[in-house]
């Protein structure tokens, strides 16, 4: 029992929390836009896998984890280019488009990986490391939590602040919202629904991507097949325990980073719990904290209905 | 939705379809095969011939089609409901993690007998992991989308852990896999060529169109998919209908689990599943949501499976190459498919501008 209460106390727990949060926490904020617009994008995981597997081909063939990371979000704007087009001006079914999505990149992305490298064995490349901050991270406790992690960290606090800013206290912010409640009306004052829903994807695919990237460039430094793991299903959910805010998603994904973080945490003490089924930990526990919000939280009226004037 | 996907007579478009599909492919696949200096003519009728040139290469080809096909029943019963059940894998592990059990602890019953135990304990495994997600769905409105995800996870990881732990093989030489089922507890193939397998399948197929033309339930499940309004204002208990057709795919997922467990692979691993579960989901779609047309094309993807697998080392087809066969094959299977797809996008927002009025 100490054990464990050694690894709630530890730095690294939260550390490692908050960097294991960042991918689930980008797409969760590029959910927040699709669905306040009235877009349920399924196809997250998809985006994230696209996201990860053209970071990678971008890092090693430019040498910079930079670059690799603006070619991962505009490979995953692709797939949110589809998942808007599709669904949005074609008014197919958004949950059908976004699971259709989710099975053509796993079997793209382990095909090509399959195509360029012998055997899917896809190299090393050069990442996000860790950057100390200078000053901050000699501070006790938080300096090794907070101002010891990669530049990322403080690009994604910085995203779900300014997310919610725009969602809440800008116009531009009140329209999208208005295309996710209630089209109609919005159409009827003159706001361009399509266009709204189209940014909003397109915001949704570079976030998710970037969410991607990180999950690569940032974590593992290469690629290996599937490696979203559920993180997009995990970033959907979170959007609904945080209902629909930014703010409460960083929370929420936080939550879910330090689930993960104590379960690969634990492994390194000499607490006797079986590795695998800590690594189920986070799924459990998404099941859980979804079941027991789900009926408290209002979703945007007319979310996951397509919209067709007249 | 569903009188899109439901449509009779399509199963001559449907031979006609594949023809085009499976042309379409070879033409590609020949791009493929001729930049890797393979014997092309060598290579197609190294192919065929082990898709279906002997009862051996036969029976190869139905024991790959009848976990994608099982699956896919069950995909496409919830299908026709509106619901998407991704859980297919999470199924399979636990189909056949609960067949395993069952046949390596009662392994002193005749071999009859320990079968059909193997096969219900599977359907009561996949059934289990099906039914919580329909509960969930029904009970707390919980999106089956996410849950069936999050237990397809769940049930990978508790099967890694058994089969590392608990119930390792002890003579395995530290590998993640469970002791081999008894001789007698495999399935039988008939006459050397049919797999009890397959048999099922064609079973499961029949009883699924019966449930879904010609019983009371399936008009719940198709209507529940032309839209919930409009179901609830019919007097369905949506809910209900909701929880059952997640629970019918569970049972599909948890007998192709046990089927392909005592059919072919002997033991469990946690590599059991090459992702039978998401074939599954485009079996379904490209069978269109119907019992018949799952069944085709899961055979269809099976004996493709098969024949190339099989003629990789005879003819010299890099795996690449083998992979890229079958994934061309099943893109000209959705393309060829399109129309059927848009006609069921457009119909499902029909029904839902209906629903809302």
């Amino acid at each position: 029992m100490s054990e464990f209460l050694d690894v709630l106390g530890s730095t690294a727990l939260y550390a490692t929390a908050i960097r294991l949060a960042l991918p689930i926490l980008f797409a969760a904020l590029g959910e927040v836009f699709a669905e306040r617009a009235g877009l349920v994008n399924v196809g997250l995981e998809g985006m994230m896998l696209m996201g990860a597997f053209a970071g990678v081909i971008g890092a090693h063939y430019t040498g910079s984890p930079w670059l690799g990371a603006v070619i991962g979000m505009l490979a995953a704007i692709g797939i949110a280019a589809i998942q808007a087009g599709v669904s949005i001006n074609l008014s197919g079914d958004q949950i059908v488009v976004g699971i259709a999505l989710n099975l053509a990149v796993l079997g793209i992305t382990s095909f090509l990986a399959r195509a360029i490298w012998e055997g899917g064995d896809v190299p090393k490349v050069d990442g996000f490391s860790a950057f100390s901050m200078p000053l901050l991270s000699g501070l006790p406790v938080i300096g090794s939590i907070l101002f010891k992690q990669s530049v990322l960290i403080y690009v994604a606090i910085a995203v779900a602040v300014f997310s919610w800013w725009v969602l809440t206290r800008t116009s531009w912010g009140l329209r999208l919202r208005a295309c996710g409640e209630d089209p109609h009306s919005a159409d009827s004052l003159g706001i361009p629904v399509f266009a709204y829903r189209w940014k909003a994807m397109m915001i949704c695919g570079a976030l998710a991507g970037l969410g991607g990237v990180f999950l690569s460039l940032g974590q593992l430094f290469t690629f290996s097949d599937n490696m979203s793991g559920g993180r997009g299903f995990i970033a959907l959910a979170v959007v609904i325990i945080a209902r629909w805010s930014p703010l409460r998603a960083l929370g929420a994904a936080f939550l879910f980073g330090a689930f993960e973080a104590f379960a690969l945490r634990v492994q390194v003490t000499d607490i006797d719990v079986p590795a695998e089924l800590m690594l189920a930990l986070p799924y459990v526990v998404t099941l859980l904290v979804y079941a027991g919000v789900v009926g408290r939280s209002r979703p945007p009226k007319s979310l996951g209905r397509e919209y067709s004037r007249g | 939705m569903s009188r899109a996907l439901a449509g009779r007579g399509d199963t001559v478009m449907l031979i006609v379809r594949t023809g085009v599909a499976l042309l379409g492919a070879a033409l590609v696949g020949a791009i493929f095969l001729l930049l890797d200096g393979v014997d092309l003519a060598f290579a197609f009728e190294e192919i065929l011939n082990q898709s279906v040139g002997s009862s051996f290469a036969i029976k190869n080809s139905l024991i790959d089609a009848v976990p994608i096909t099982l699956v896919g029943l069950g995909v496409a019963v919830a299908f026709r409901a509106g619901i998407f059940n991704l859980g297919g894998e999470g199924q399979i592990y636990m189909g056949a993690l609960a067949a395993v059990l069952v046949v390596l602890n009662l392994s002193g019953l005749p071999g009859p007998l320990l079968i059909l135990l193997g096969l219900v304990a599977g359907m009561v495994g996949g059934g289990l992991w099906g039914g919580i997600a329909g509960g969930l769905r029904s009970r707390l409105g919980l999106s089956e989308i996410i849950t069936t995800i999050m237990l397809n996870f769940i049930a990978f990881w508790i099967v890694s852990y058994l089969v590392r732990g608990p119930i390792q093989d002890p003579g395995g030489a530290g590998y993640p896999y469970t002791e081999e089922i008894p001789t007698k507890a495999e399935l039988p193939v008939i006459g050397g060529m049919i797999p009890l397998g397959a048999v099922l399948l064609v079973v499961a197929a029949a009883l699924i169109w019966v449930l879904l033309e010609r019983t009371r339930m399936g008009i719940s499940i198709k209507s529940l998919g032309a839209g919930e309004a409009a179901g609830r204002f019919a007097g369905l208990k949506v809910e209900r209908t909701g929880f059952n057709v997640l629970l019918i795919a569970g049972l599909l997922g948890g007998l192709a689990g046990a089927a392909s467990l005592l059919g072919n692979e002997g033991r469990l691993s946690d590599f059991f599943s090459p992702g039978w579960g998401f074939i599954g989901v485009m079996t379904a779609l490209i069978g269109r949501g119907t019992a018949i047309g799952t069944l085709v094309a899961g055979l269809m993807i099976g004996f493709l499976t098969s024949g190339i697998s099989g003629a990789q080392s005879a003819a010299g087809i890099p795996t690449a190459t083998a992979q890229i066969l079958l994934g061309v094959f099943v893109l000209f299977l959705i393309i060829v498919n399109t129309d059927v797809v848009v006609r069921y996008l457009r119909r499902a927002a029909a029904s839902l501008r209906r629903a809302e009025r």
